[in-house]
């Protein structure tokens, strides 16, 4: 069985494309990519806890605002070089999402999205709040880069590494288990799945890549402040990005960037309200039209294989065998 | 008999003051099939699901194997060799029949778990439908998707919780020989459930629930003519 | 410490969250959703409130008939046009939908209204000595309200036919199919009225609070600790818990901050779902 020419396709031209462009394109073309790669790696995380496990939580940017500051007191106060203090980022997000996703796994479905959603403001309103740490609303100035060749290529690699992530995981069978704790978490318990384990592995992943790239964009930017940190627009563009292209999916992420990344673009500079709106629109409207989102779509239409490939491989190649 | 493989001993129930369960005990012999009937409202539910450990007993206590399960939790009685069904099938229903099967598999290894799981399916005759959505699927081929994805556990006992409600005749003898084969292998089989004529034909042992107490048990002769159990259903 | 100034400010506050809470409590308990653009719908009532009474020029009293009802309408849109069509769909899909709608009405409200602070000096202005402390007579006039109001609703559940179909729909949905309520109907009468009771709250803290279009946000994660604490889908729980909250904010606020104020209610809701998910009391009911 051959693999799905357009998916091939697909993730073809989205590396041929993010690979050409610091080379070729001009400074333009790379602060745009940097910001589809930064929307690209937030969702994929979201999709391990939200699409996959089926716990949707609106509070993925408190891992991102986290990351975001510790770099860039780290960066500020200690001169560390931005990779590293990326990792250490990233490290933070595990830190915080061991004991979160402990306690927070516990609730069901609305109370954890609530409760993630006010751990999001909370930590905004630290942030405001303890200004002789974080210095408020001021925010911090960094050192700007001279060259984001660099930080691009990080960041491209950050990507690339979630998608062949989540696609080893949908054709595995932890990914089997994450999809049963969503369709039916007790069922799943009661046939012997380790739920609490799996989820919360799900939510530390999760954590880690949106934390490092909070700390990579406040490089980026050479700026950080609460808004920015915690910037709702980030949350409601990332879950719109995973539903726009189809939770639970591997190319879903990536389509869903792409289309929004444009949007955004258009949008969000001259006419941000606006901008939010139709972002709302899009999430309604997928909910409303199209739940599984546009890869969900295609595969309704056959346009790309359904389902998980590499079991009905394997399950072929076991039938012929017997 | 020999140690029994499950026992249930004095269990009872309440739920906001009104008994379920009384003083309730059963033993179940290794690779039989045991079937537990009774009216709606005997309790019967309220048992299957202590022994599977989604619910505790207020008293007694629950043994598989000789070993205490009592207050254990589903996911610990599973690793105990229990596997079980449910009445209202709660397959995945955005994965395929095989993905279902597969997700529960505990063998290390990818192809075994796939072959383990397609045997199952052809053992069940339902081979065909390993490609279709569980959303997808007919009354019956739920039922049969069930009790599959439990056998994927190589359980000793299976619970079935009313594997026969609402199948047609033919059907229903095609499970009973399939349990039975499962006997064959070892395997004890452990059912309640409404349908009358496949428990009092096909059974090794029969329990007769009755407003939370035990009004019969024995082998299916003793029990069609005992007149407590035409007391209780007539 | 002022301390009756403080519980007198607390309690006050509280009476807002009661009214708040009990809209959303309505909402939950009859349809299991959780309206995430109940804040919103307030924010905006505010606003609107403001622009009756500010720009039309029109008596305040004029607002608190005519606002409430838009957002009964509003409510009713909802509830057949969106809603409705994702019942069977899982939680989460109502829970993005009403996220989704609360966005759009947070950035509509910036668009029409802009993003600053407005409010209503001249009206309910003044202030009234209650327990020896000086309040001002628009918070008073907005606990008294918001009082009335839920005391009114909860008599309406209570004691009202309407009430008992509410409540039936609410613990079993199958048996009032069977016993003739129509479901569909009660369902969207519950929400058009837990959307008025939001578009009462905000006509009544238009007077007392500086008015932006992102108050929502701001109240929507109190009003869910509020029915969290309480228990959620119990009334006498909300209340309590309303009460209860209101004067935490207060005195945290004095103590350290209002930033503390906020977090320890977030935290304290927090606590209440890992440890006592019904509720403080466990009032609540089964999600």
């Amino acid at each position: 069985m051959r693999r799905s020419p357009l998916a091939i396709a697909i993730v073809g031209a989205a590396a041929v494309m993010a690979l050409a462009v610091p080379v070729l394109g001009s400074a333009y073309a790379v602060s745009f990519t940097i910001q589809l790669l930064v929307f690209l790696i937030l969702a994929y995380s979201w999709n391990l806890i939200g699409g996959y496990a089926g716990y949707t939580h609106f509070g993925q940017v408190s891992f991102f605002g986290v990351g975001a500051y510790v770099g860039t007191l780290l960066m500020f106060h200690w001169g560390v070089p931005w990779y590293l203090a990326a990792i250490v980022a990233g490290l933070s997000g595990i830190v915080l999402a061991i004991p979160l996703g402990g306690a927070m796994l516990r609730l069901k479905g609305p109370y954890f999205a609530i409760g993630m959603f006010g751990l999001a403001r909370v930590l905004e309103a630290f942030a405001l709040g303890f200004d002789s740490v974080t210095q408020g609303g001021t925010g911090i100035y960094l050192k700007p880069m001279t060259d984001l060749r660099p930080l691009y290529f990080v960041m491209l690699a950050i990507g690339a590494v979630m998608l062949v992530a989540t696609w080893r995981l949908d054709n595995s069978r932890l990914g089997l288990k994450l999809l049963a704790i969503r369709e039916d978490e007790g069922a799943a318990e009661s046939l012997g799945i380790r739920t609490t384990r799996i989820k919360v592995g799900a939510f530390v992943v999760s954590a880690i890549a949106p934390a490092a790239v909070g700390s990579l964009y406040a490089a980026y930017l050479g700026f950080i402040d609460p808004p920015t940190a915690f910037a709702p627009n980030l949350e409601l563009t990332t879950i719109a990005v995973v539903l726009l292209g189809g939770m639970g999916t591997v190319l879903g992420p990536l389509v869903g960037a792409i289309v929004l990344s444009v949007v955004n673009e258009l949008l969000w500079a001259s006419y941000p309200q606006l901008y939010l709106a139709i972002i709302g629109v899009i999430i309604l409207g997928t909910v409303l039209f199209a739940p599984r989102g546009l890869v969900g779509v295609a595969m309704k239409h056959a346009w790309l294989p359904a389902g998980r490939a590499l079991f009905r491989r394997l399950a072929l190649r076991c039938a012929k065998a017997a | 008999m020999a140690e029994p493989i499950l026992r249930v001993e004095g269990i009872s129930k309440r739920f906001a003051g009104r008994v379920a369960l009384s003083a309730v005990s059963m033993q179940v012999a290794r690779a039989t099939i045991t079937g537990v009937i009774g009216p709606n409202g005997s309790g019967k539910s309220t048992l299957f699901n202590i022994i599977a450990g989604t619910l505790r007993p207020d008293e007694g206590r629950v043994f598989v194997d000789s070993r205490e399960i009592t207050g254990a939790s589903a996911a610990e009685i599973c690793s105990r060799g229990v596997a079980r069904t449910f009445q209202i099938s709660r397959l995945f229903a955005e994965m395929t029949v095989l993905e279902n099967l597969v997700a529960v598999a505990t063998s290390k290894d990818d192809r075994a778990a796939i072959a383990q799981a397609q045997e199952l399916l052809e053992f069940l005759e339902i081979g065909a439908i390993a490609g279709k959505w569980g959303a997808e699927l007919s009354y019956g081929q739920r039922k049969l998707v069930e009790i599959a994805r439990a056998l994927m556990l190589d359980p000793k006992i299976l619970l079935l919780d009313e594997p026969f409600a609402g199948i047609n005749p033919r059907l229903q003898n095609r499970i009973v020989e399939h349990l039975k084969s499962l006997c064959d292998k070892g395997i004890t089989v452990f059912f309640i459930d409404h349908e009358m004529r496949i428990v009092l034909a096909e059974c090794d042992l029969v329990y007769v629930l009755a407003e939370g107490c035990v009004v019969a048990h024995g082998d299916t002769e003793s029990v069609r003519q005992d007149p407590k159990v035409l007391d209780a259903y007539f | 410490m002022p301390l009756t100034e403080l519980l007198v400010g607390g309690i006050l506050l509280g009476g807002i969250y009661a009214l708040i809470a009990c809209g959303l409590n309505l909402i939950f308990g009859v349809m299991r959703v959780i309206n995430f653009a109940h804040g919103d719908i307030m924010a905006v009532a505010a606003l609107s409130s403001v622009s009756i009474v500010m720009v039309a020029k029109l008596p305040f009293w004029v607002a608190v008939l005519v606002v409430p009802l838009a957002a009964a309408l509003f409510g009713l849109l909802v509830q057949q046009l969106i809603l409705r069509r994702i019942e069977g769909a899982p939680v989460i899909m109502s829970l993005l939908a009403t996220y989704a709608l609360s966005t759009i009405l947070v950035n509509i409200s910036i668009l029409l209204w802009g993003g600053g602070y407005t409010g209503m000096p001249g009206v309910l202005s003044g202030s009234v000595k209650l327990l020896g402390v000086n309040v001002s007579l628009s918070r008073v006039v907005s606990f008294a309200v918001a009082v009335g109001a839920s005391l009114g609703i909860w008599w309406l559940l209570a004691r009202t036919r309407f009430g008992r179909a509410v409540r039936t729909v609410s613990q079993a949905p199958e048996l009032a199919e069977i016993s003739g309520i129509s479901v569909g109907r009660v369902r969207l009468a519950t929400f058009a009225l837990g959307t008025a009771m939001a578009g009462l709250a905000g006509v009544l803290i238009a007077p007392t609070f500086a008015i932006d279009p992102q108050l929502g946000s701001r109240f929507i994660v109190k009003a869910f600790a509020v029915i969290i604490v309480g228990g959620m889908g119990s009334y006498p729980g909300a209340f309590a818990a309303a009460l209860l909250l209101g004067l935490i904010e207060v005195f945290g606020g004095y103590f350290a901050g209002a930033v503390i104020g906020s977090a320890l209610l977030y935290l304290l809701m927090l606590g209440v779902l890992l440890v006592k998910p019904r509720g403080l009391l466990g009032a609540g009911v089964r999600v």
